[in-house]
């Protein structure tokens, strides 16, 4: 916010922080380069209304507005299977949102009337100071740098659609990408080592040299959150009777009721039931609690479905659970099932829409075929630097049990799992890498300026961003 | 620079519909002196404002029909030249044509919004050398914040500013270092879960539409009307029993020609435990309301009367149209998207409901009720059975050889606990707080572990309102944001004097600009 015509003894500078902007699948994160967490983090979910007869479709953005039931609501996600975002028109939206709505402001005001030109009635004198002029109030990065992220598999024509976006629809005055591997390690004080997150629809593993990604290093498989999360579903479904998983917004009041026994809760009727898309993001949002609160991934040695394992687990006090209309239960061995599959790709369930996953998916197997595109060099100093991200490694015990798979491939090097004791810092690594970068006073040698987007077009991202 | 006295300090809370300022702190903390309602009007010239209506008089001519009964409300006065002989009025009732430069808590019009501030600050008469606390709602961005201290630095060439947000404001009022403070105001509600005196940003619920009071009122006055209010409709239980009360605007005039008589007011009052300003009995309440809205009287529709109705709790669940469920849906996503699992409990257990729009009275009970009924955790026969569990033991997550150390942030930034803070409701300052509200040295360690945890809540509870400020007492703590800013301007104006960057000085401004403001304000 630069002050223009500022008297000089008062402020005149324009020093103004870039904007760091974390996309991912379930939340893009995004906020201030030198702050410790993201201000802002909105649901990449959005909310779409089919147009009726007699008015618009309309697009809703941030979590007001998609967890309201509403018959027409459908709700969607700007992502593609592949990790790689699809719908560009919304996620430019969904970004934008997530900038304006919690970081810069709600609508660009109109400098007509923002009031900064004009003296007001009370003691009459006018503003000595004229802070935004006209062209300055439209879009909504005119005057921030932005840092965004971007997974390790992003497509030439992604990162040209970002540099894109930036400049041209926001008026960034200058951009730079970076991965969020390399930015993870960053945020754990590490220029080196092996960076594995585990997020909503993927996983990641990225081998870091230098602050350098080793590209062919780079491993992906979608068994993450999404993945546990459709292991419940299956567990609930095939249970002996089936588990009914109601979210809340299905629920008018719940009765106490013995473990197991049918829920006797007051349904709440629709005269249009809300959309399919609608109820599985609620229930998502139950799922999430479940995973919070009981499930646990097995720690070892051996893996679950070897020797006494299941036994031992079975004899663990369970942990219990109740939904959202009173039905309830304590779940024991099944609870570390449903994340086994992150492991063994054997032991997960299945059915017609959930086929085996690959084995060549599990974490284990990605971190080894990422270790092996590293020179045998480096290979020691990398494992002592294992950095674990994401939400979904926030699993109970997922620390332990990847340990132990690592220790059981890489038995001779001295394996060294990094991972944030603070959840924030898990949950916002990428981000907060990021933060720091750009609030490095070297930031600006690296930025794509917006002189030079104009000179050489969007295809310099693929020179300047490696 | 010579250090702040009390009597100096301004305090400024804009809302959406009303905001309100006071200039001083007295010795024992009072509801806001300087009460204005947040709009302002269009003055014959472009782009600046007038705080009230204002006319050109036509002088040979009677006032226009609308503006019956509106009359001694008026004041008029001349501010042309001599010869020419226009008069301007002046009027102060009618809002007809005010514009309202906050909506939802956002501010939509910053010309409008800077003249009011103006207008409220010239209101005060404030001597030279006064620091400026201003409260600023949720919804505002830091973007917006840079915005403001430009604006209060370069306008009123305030010595020292400080910001300080609605929810958090709110706490310091209670004494309390964790809570889910939940505000209903005029449009909207917003949510926000406190830790040890940091909001929680990323869940928090921001200007939630909709579900202000304005909702509930219409949803319970439209109750009323389809069922023709009567006193068949309240419940017979006592115990049910649930007030309504809202601000009639409209009917002010009316009423005080009503005369309700001594006695009419002695029974109203005694229904009451809330609620300082005139009462009427219930029964009045259909005439009065009919009069109101017809558009017949715009020129009534400020000052504004305290009206009560009672009814029972199921009732207004039934009459909130879903604004119950709602706001009830919203707490919950703000304390489940809280991330440290191990401090949703006591979240749960730290409910402050406040603002003007909750003050029909039963409405709190009603939001618990409604909380309790959906989202409790019931200790059912596993939770019994399993109950060895320790589910809010921490376990460290970490492994190997690098147990992770809670760490502060790697450069800076505003989620640490505030040592102002701390000193507030440390021995250090104890007249600042009430006594026993200091359990904060207990509850930080736990500030960046994760561990596997049941689920929650398993009690909800409403944190009891302070008992330290008899001035309170009447008129409730609805707008107990205000109170906690005298605590807050006293600790960094006049305690700290600036050692803990509670306020940016007029050279720290000077020097760094506006977008510093964020290593200042609490
Ligand atoms: N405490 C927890 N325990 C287990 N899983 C959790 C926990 N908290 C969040 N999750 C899961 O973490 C996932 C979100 O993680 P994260 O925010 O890292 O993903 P993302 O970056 O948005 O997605 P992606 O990396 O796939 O693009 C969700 O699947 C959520 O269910
Ligand atoms: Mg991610």
């Amino acid at each position: 916010m630069a002050s223009t015509n500022a008297p000089a003894a008062e402020y005149a500078g324009d020093e103004v922080s870039a904007i760091v902007l974390d996309p991912g699948f379930s939340t893009i994160r995004a906020g201030f380069a030198g702050e410790d967490v993201p201000k802002s983090v909105c649901p990449s979910f959005f909310g779409y209304t089919d147009a009726e007869s007699d008015s618009k479709s309309q697009f809703l953005f941030g979590e007001n507005a998609i967890h309201t039931p509403q018959a027409n609501l459908q709700i969607k996600n700007y992502w593609g299977s592949d990790g790689i975002v699809e719908d560009w028109d919304a996620a430019t939206k969904v970004w934008e949102y997530a900038i304006t709505s919690r970081l810069t402001s709600t609508k660009p005001s109109n400098p007509l009337q923002n009031g900064l030109n004009e003296g007001s009635n009370g003691n009459g004198d006018t503003m000595d100071v004229d802070i935004e002029n006209v062209e300055q109030a439209e879009k909504p990065l005119e005057d921030s740098p932005l840092l965004m992220t971007e997974p390790g598999w992003n497509s030439s024509k992604a990162r040209e659609k970002c540099i894109e976006i930036a400049m041209e629809e926001w008026g960034a005055p200058a951009f730079y990408l970076q991965k969020t591997g390399v930015l993870a390690a960053f945020a754990s004080g590490k220029a080196s080592g092996i960076i594995i997150d585990i997020g909503a629809s993927h996983t990641s593993v990225t081998p870091v040299l230098d602050g350098m990604v080793l590209r062919k290093g780079v491993q992906k498989s979608p068994l993450a959150g999404n993945f546990v999360s459709n292991q419940i579903r299956m567990l609930f479904k095939q249970s002996q009777p089936e588990i009914p998983l109601t979210p809340h917004y299905t629920v008018k009041s719940k009765v106490q009721v013995d473990a197991g026994a049918p829920s006797q809760a007051t349904y709440k009727t629709f005269d249009l039931p809300p959309t399919d898309s609608f109820r599985r993001l609620e229930e998502e949002r139950v799922l999430t609690e479940f995973k919070e609160s009981v499930v646990e991934v097995w720690p070892g040695p051996q893996r679950f479905n070897m020797g006494p394992s299941e036994e031992i687990a079975k004899n663990q006090p369970g942990r219990p659970f109740e939904m959202p209309d009173g039905w309830n239960q304590v779940f024991t061995a099944d609870r570390f099932r449903v994340a086994e599959g992150l492991f063994d790709a054997s032991a997960a369930l299945v059915d017609s829409d959930n086929p085996r996953p690959k084995d060549e998916h599990t974490i284990s197997r990605l971190v080894q075929a990422a270790v092996q595109q590293v020179d045998a060099d480096h290979r020691p100093m990398l494992l002592g630097n294992v950095v674990v991200t994401g939400g979904s490694s926030l699993l109970y015990k997922l620390n332990e049990r990847l340990t132990q798979e690592i220790n059981t491939i890489y038995p001779s090097t001295r394996n060294k799992l990094i991972a944030p004791g603070s959840v924030v810092e898990r949950k916002y690594a990428a981000w907060i890498g990021g933060s720091i970068l750009a609030s490095l006073g070297s930031f600006h040698q690296l930025w794509i300026s917006k002189k030079e987007y104009e000179e050489h077009g969007a295809s310099i991202v693929e020179k300047r961003c490696r | 620079m010579p250090p702040f006295k009390d009597e100096q300090i301004i305090i400024i809370a804009p809302g959406s519909e009303t905001t309100v300022a006071q200039l001083g702190l007295p010795e024992s903390f009072t509801p806001a002196k300087t009460r204005v309602r947040s709009r302002m009007f269009p003055a014959e010239k472009e782009g600046e404002w007038e705080p009230y209506k204002v006319r050109r008089k036509q002088s040979a001519e009677k006032p226009t029909g609308d503006q019956n009964g509106a009359a001694d409300g008026e004041e008029s006065k001349n501010v042309s030249s001599e010869q020419e002989e226009i008069i301007y009025e002046e009027d102060r009732i009618s809002e007809e044509g005010a514009v309202w430069p906050i909506r939802e808590g956002r501010i939509v019009n910053w010309s409008c919004f800077f003249a009011l501030i103006t207008h409220v600050y010239n209101t005060m008469n404030p001597p030279f050398h006064t620091p400026i606390l201003l409260i600023t709602q949720p919804a505002w961005t830091p973007r917006e914040h840079e915005k403001l201290t430009q604006f209060f630095f370069e306008k009123f060439k305030t010595p020292a500013f400080s910001l300080m947000d609605s929810a958090l404001a709110t706490s310091w009022a209670f004494g309390v270092h964790t809570a889910t403070v939940v505000d209903v105001g005029k449009d909207k509600v917003d949510i926000t879960a406190i830790s040890e005196f940091v909001p929680h940003v990323q869940g928090r619920v921001i200007s939630l539409p909709g579900c202000g009071g304005e909702a509930l009122t219409q949803g319970l006055l439209s109750l009323l009307k389809a069922k023709g209010f009567n006193r068949d409709m309240l419940p017979n239980s006592k115990k049910q029993k649930a007030t309504f009360i809202y601000e009639d605007h409209a009917l002010l005039d009316n009423l005080k020609n009503m005369n309700l008589g001594e006695k009419g007011l002695a029974e109203a009052h005694a229904a009451l435990d809330e609620g300082p300003s005139k009462k009427a009995q219930d029964g009045t309440e259909e005439e009065v309301r009919e009069g109101g809205e017809g558009s017949g009287a715009p020129g009534a529709k400020s000052g504004g009367i305290r009206r009560e109705i009672e009814v029972g709790v199921e009732r207004f669940q039934a009459a909130s149209n879903g604004t119950l469920e709602k706001i009830a849906d919203a707490v919950h996503r703000c304390v489940s998207s809280v991330d440290e699992v191990n401090k949703r409990s006591e979240l749960w257990d730290s409910l402050i409901v406040c603002g003007n729009g909750s003050r029909l009275r039963g409405f709190k009970d009603a939001l618990q009720a409604t909380l309790q009924a959906k989202y409790v955790i019931s200790p059912s026969s596993a939770t019994i059975f399993t109950s060895e569990i320790p589910s809010n033991i921490s376990t460290p997550a970490g492994t190997g050889a690098n147990t992770p150390q809670p760490q502060s942030a790697p450069h800076g930034g505003s989620s640490q606990v505030n040592p102002l803070l701390l000193a507030a409701t440390t021995a250090q300052n104890p007249h600042l707080m009430h006594p026993g509200a200091n359990p904060i040295l207990q509850g930080m360690n736990s500030h960046n572990q994760h561990s596997s945890h049941g689920q929650t809540p398993t009690s909800i509870k409403l944190v009891k309102p302070p008992e330290y400020f008899p001035e309170w007492k009447e008129p409730g703590y609805d707008e107990a944001a205000f109170l906690g800013a005298q605590v807050a301007a006293k600790v960094i104006f006049v305690v700290d004097q600036g050692q803990n960057k509670g306020y940016m000085t007029r050279p720290d401004y000077n020097d760094q600009g506006p977008t510093a403001i964020h290593d200042y304000s609490l």
